[in-house]
This record gives structure tokens, sequence and C-alpha cells, in this order.
């Protein structure tokens, strides 16, 4: 669909607006009443392997969306696309209703699109409370002609510093903080990685299996975290395989095979879809049950 | 055996322009490697552009010293962008290559034939540095030495090395006011994993090439004081192991601290030269068999290098976070 039936980005009240996803027919491509990232013809191609193949996409505002897919099904191939850490052969997408021309992941970043990665990526020599202050957005301090002159940037360091303390506090790694966060444990690499990704105070953010490797009380309390951001009007979208995830905390969900957008719609239907069973278990079980 | 010589050598040589070169050499890279995570194997490219700069300037165009000392450094930027721009986006190990190629590519061409008319050649250039020296405020009679004993400079050297120490410190001062920063902060995140600083919006080209730029006129600061010194340039003094030493008296010293480089360039001249004049007054012993008395003189040099090279290895192995470095940040490496 192209980029004219994109509805004015409007700051309507976020909670309560989880309604009118459930309005959207379950097909793929489907449009949403008020996206935030529309994509078309995007394409990529590894060798002879159509990776991502995608037609439409519509990603809606202040819901949660869940991507899944078999494995090989193009969902972390989307995702570097989409922010820039990957070059698409193919198509054009808008984000926020700005197109999206020549990506770069920094420059994405600035405008809002904050990814995390399946494979965390802490900063391993840098103490936790580093980490999150590293993504907190417009530091004066990071232009070196203001870098020596401390009483330039002390104040919003000091706001930051706060800031960050409570995103710590909210995923119990207040007592780490000045700890390198190369010493904490798998999940807790995860939680970090995602309270970084909030410091960046993000419009839409893209967790890549945010739970894979966190324990089962960890995960739960990740989950919660998750549907309150949802709640406070962020944007998320989350590559997962735990389908106790997806039916969990997802609003909206989106299955690729194969590159392809197969399914969309509310969890409960799409996990069910005959077509998405096919693509997970494959079309001949699915033959000889029928 | 006179250790009193020894050790007046070894402590002379700690603290004399070498080191304060080898120091601007190693904060250099420390701002680069230590920081930033670039590997930079062409340090010694900043230092000859620096030292070339100046003495070129002097001897061939008939400038003034100071200018002399400005188109050293401005060379050494003009170096760190023409590097930085088509290396900074490649992998580590292709922007290692790449820095050890330029810098030999440099020394080559202006210690070629051709280029005698400009820069010497393989003549090397020379030039008077008596605008630095007219500034000493050291007496420098034939006779006045300071120091203590066999530990003792000259007055011009005094004032070589009052202005080095002087130089060098400030430098460390700036490099830590800015690498202790939000700015720094951003450095070693592109250290540690530059796809998450992308992540979090930080331009990452941007942030390498102002480090290297940073790093690389420190050195090419080490290359003025060396011209000055020396009162010109050889293209020999350029070679490749000058990064080498500069690498060396870091992870000694311990990369990513601030005083680190500082005291691994002060003990890296100490243990060469202790070694050197050790050997040296070795094979003048009586009781030392000819045949190794004669193996000996003369490679004294060799030997204590390669001593040097030896207690680089000692040193990974059983200290590889350097002498001030943090061993637990070391350690996270295995992880």
């Amino acid at each position: 669909m192209p980029d004219d039936v994109m509805p004015p980005p409007e700051s309507a009240s976020a909670e309560a607006e989880i309604e009118p996803i459930l309005t959207v027919p379950p097909v793929p491509g489907a449009p949403k009443p008020n996206p935030l990232l529309v994509v078309d013809d995007l394409s990529r191609s590894f060798g002879g392997l159509r990776a991502v193949d995608v037609d439409h996409l519509e990603v809606e505002r202040g819901v949660v969306t869940a991507l899944i897919g078999p494995n090989g099904a193009g969902k972390t191939t989307l995702f570097n696309l989409l922010t820039g850490f990957d070059r698409a052969d193919t198509g054009r997408w808008s984000f926020n209703g700005e197109a999206v021309v020549a990506p770069s992941p920094d420059q994405l970043a600035r405008k809002g699109m904050i990814r995390t990665f399946q494979l965390t990526k802490s900063l391993a020599k840098l103490t936790v409370l580093d980490n999150v202050l590293l993504g907190a957005p417009r530091q004066v301090g990071e232009r070196l002609s203001a870098a020596p002159f401390r009483s330039r940037w002390q104040d919003q360091e000091q706001a930051n510093t706060e800031k960050a303390g409570e995103l710590l506090e909210r995923f119990n790694l207040a007592h780490m903080r000045d700890d390198l966060a190369g010493t904490l444990s798998g999940g807790q690499r995860k939680l970090l990685e995602v309270a970084r990704a909030l410091m960046a105070d993000p419009v839409l953010i893209m967790l890549d299996e945010p739970m894979a490797g966190v324990n089962p009380a960890l995960a739960q309390s990740l989950m919660g975290h998750i549907t309150r951001l949802a709640f406070e009007g962020l944007t998320v979208v989350f590559i997962e395989h735990a389908m106790e995830v997806v039916t969990g905390i997802s609003d909206w969900v989106v299955v690729l095979a194969q590159g392809q957008i197969i399914a969309e719609g509310p969890p409960w239907k799409a996990i069910h879809d005959e077509v998405v069973i096919d693509a997970y278990l494959g079309r001949r079980r699915a033959e000889a049950g029928s | 055996m006179d250790f009193d010589i020894i050790f007046g050598n070894a402590a002379r040589a700690a603290f004399g322009p070498e080191a304060v070169i080898l120091a601007l050499a190693a904060i250099g890279l420390n701002v680069h490697f230590g920081f930033t995570g670039l590997l930079n194997f062409g340090q010694v490219g900043f230092l000859l552009l620096g030292a070339y700069g100046t003495s070129v300037s002097v001897a061939t165009f008939g400038w003034s010293l100071w200018v002399g000392v400005v188109v050293g450094l401005v060379l050494s930027v003009a170096l760190a962008v023409a590097l930085g721009f088509p290396t900074l986006r490649l992998h580590a190990v292709m922007f290692a290559i790449v820095t050890i190629a330029a810098a030999e590519i440099i020394r080559i061409l202006i210690g070629s034939t051709d280029a005698i008319g400009l820069t010497g050649g393989p003549l090397s250039v020379s030039f008077d540095a008596g605008a630095f020296y007219d500034l000493n405020p050291y007496p420098d009679g034939p006779h006045d030495r300071y120091g203590v004993g066999t530990f003792e400079f000259t007055g011009q050297q005094m004032w070589v090395i009052t202005v080095g120490w002087v130089l060098v410190a400030l430098v460390s001062l700036v490099v830590y006011l800015i690498v202790s920063s939000p700015w720094g902060r951003v450095l070693k995140s592109i250290r540690e994993d530059q796809d998450a600083a992308r992540s979090l919006g930080k331009n990452v080209f941007s942030y390498k090439m102002q480090a290297l730029v940073i790093g690389g006129v420190i050195g090419g600061m080490g290359g003025v004081i060396d011209a000055i010194k020396t009162s010109g340039a050889d293209p020999n003094g350029f070679r490749p192991q000058v990064t080498f030493f500069a690498y060396t008296a870091l992870l000694l010293g311990g990369a990513a601290t601030y005083f680190g480089p500082v005291l691994g360039a002060i003990l890296f001249w100490f243990l060469r030269e202790w070694i050197e004049s050790f050997l040296r007054q070795l094979s003048a012993e009586a009781w030392l068999p000819d045949a190794v008395a004669d193996f000996l003189s003369g490679a004294e040099g060799v030997i204590s290098v390669a001593m040097v090279g030896l207690t680089l290895v000692l040193l990974m192995l059983f200290r590889p976070q350097g002498i001030t470095g943090n061993r637990t940040e070391m350690q996270l490496d295995a992880r």
C-alpha cells in the first residue's frame, strides 16, 4: 500500500487502544488503523536463497506484535533490514510517518527505532550502569567539543544516572550497577540489554528473542515488563519461539515462513491457522492428518 | 662490574627524550587500541610525519621551527583522515594491515633517492633547532650537569626532557578528561561491540575517526620531539618496530589506563638500557671465555631488545592486564 494512506501521526491516548487492532482482518499484509511502521516489497537474497520477501506489512502503534516462524524463516534478517544492519535488495518502508531513505542503524536508532540482539551485546568491560547510560539519547557529553568540560554535561549525566537507576531497579539489576556487565549471567544480560534499549526513549522497540536463555522466573518478569511498556504507549515487536510467551503477551502475531508473511492475526487465531501449522510441521504431516 | 654505571645509564634512558617519545607514541596508541579498539599497527607513521614535517619545513623550506611543528602535527591529522576514510569501515584486521602498510609506504617514499631534494632521502635531513634551545633556561656550559652520580643530563638535554615530560603530562590530562566522559564511554562501547553502539544511535565511524585523529596527533607530537632532539630525521628511525615498542610499553603499563602508557614507556627504556649496559659490562669481564665475550660485544643492543620481548611474553602469561591494569576486566575476555 503506498505511503499516502498513512494516517497522520496521532497522539491518541495509548492505553485502552488495544481494541482497534481487533477490527483488523487476520490476513497477511492487512492494513492497520494507526501503523507506526509500513513496509513494502522488501526483499533480501543470500545467493539463491530468498531470505526475506515481504509484500506488505504494517505494524500497529502502541501494540505488542510477535514475529514468529520456523527456524530460517527470515525473522532476524527482517529485523536487520528494518533497523539498517543489513541492506535490502529491494523495498521501501516508512517509520513514524517518515520514509526511510538510505537506512543506517545509528540514524534509525536516533529516530526511535531501537533493537536488541539475539546474541546479547552487553558491553562486557563497561559497568552495568555505564551500559544503560550509553543508551541515553542526545547526550551533550558525547560530543568531543564538550567532553573535557564536565560542567557542560554533568547535570544531564546526573539526570540520566537517576533514570538509569530506576530502570535497573525495575529489572532487578540495581544491586549490580557498579559490576562489569561481563560478570552478569546470560539472563541478566538480556534484561540489561532491554533496560539499555529503554534508556534510549524508543518509539519502537524490537526485541530479538528476548526470552531465549532466560530462566522461567526472569522470563515471567520480563514478560510483565513488556506488557507494561505497551501499556505505557510503546510499540513492541519481538521475535519469539515459545508459544506460551507469544500467546501470553502479544496483541498481534505475524507469521513468517521462507521469508514471506503467511499469516497475521490475533494470537489465538494466528497460531491455529492451518497455513501456520503446515509451515511449522511440514505439509506432509498436515496432509496425512486431514 | 659497576652497577652504579649500569643503573645510571638505565635511569637516564628511562627519563630521557627517547622515553618521552615512546610515551607519546604509546599514549596515542592507547587512544586507538586501548580505548577504541582500533588495531593500529602503523603508529610509527604518525611519528614519522611529525618528525619529517618539522625537519623538512625548516631544512628544505626555510620556515621557522614553530611553523614546522604545526606542519608536522597537521600532517599527522592528514594521515589519520586519509587512513580512516577508506579503512575504518573495514574489519579490524584489515585496518591493522592497511596501517602497517601505509606507515611503511611513507617511510620508503621519504627515504628513496628520488626524494633527496625534498626530504634528504636515505641521507636523512638535519636542521637548526636553535629556536628551541634559545628558550633553554638551564645554563648549558661544558661543565654544567644536572642530576646525581651517574644519573645526569646536560643543560640541553634537561630542556628537551623538561618540555617533553610537561607535554606528556598535559597530553595525559587531556586524554583523561575526554575519555572519562560520555564521549569516552562511546569509544569504549565501540571497542566492546560496535554494533551495540550503532543500535543505540552512535555514529561509530565518526567516533573512530575522532579517536584516530587524536591518537595520531599525539604520536605526531612524539615525532616532533624526536626531530627537535636530534635536529633532524632519518628514515631508518621509523621502522615498524617503533610501533611494536609502543605496543610493548602500552601493554607493559596497562592498556586502557591513563598512566599505564607513561609508566610502560619509562620501564621499557629502563629495562632495555639496564640489560644492554649490564651485557656491555659483562663482556668486559676477564673471567669470561673469549668466545662468549666476542659474541656479546656488539650484540648487547640486539640481546636487550630480545630480552624486552621475553619480558612481554612473560607479562602476557602472568599479568596480561599490565602493571596498572584491572585483572577482572582482562579475564572477561575469556568468557
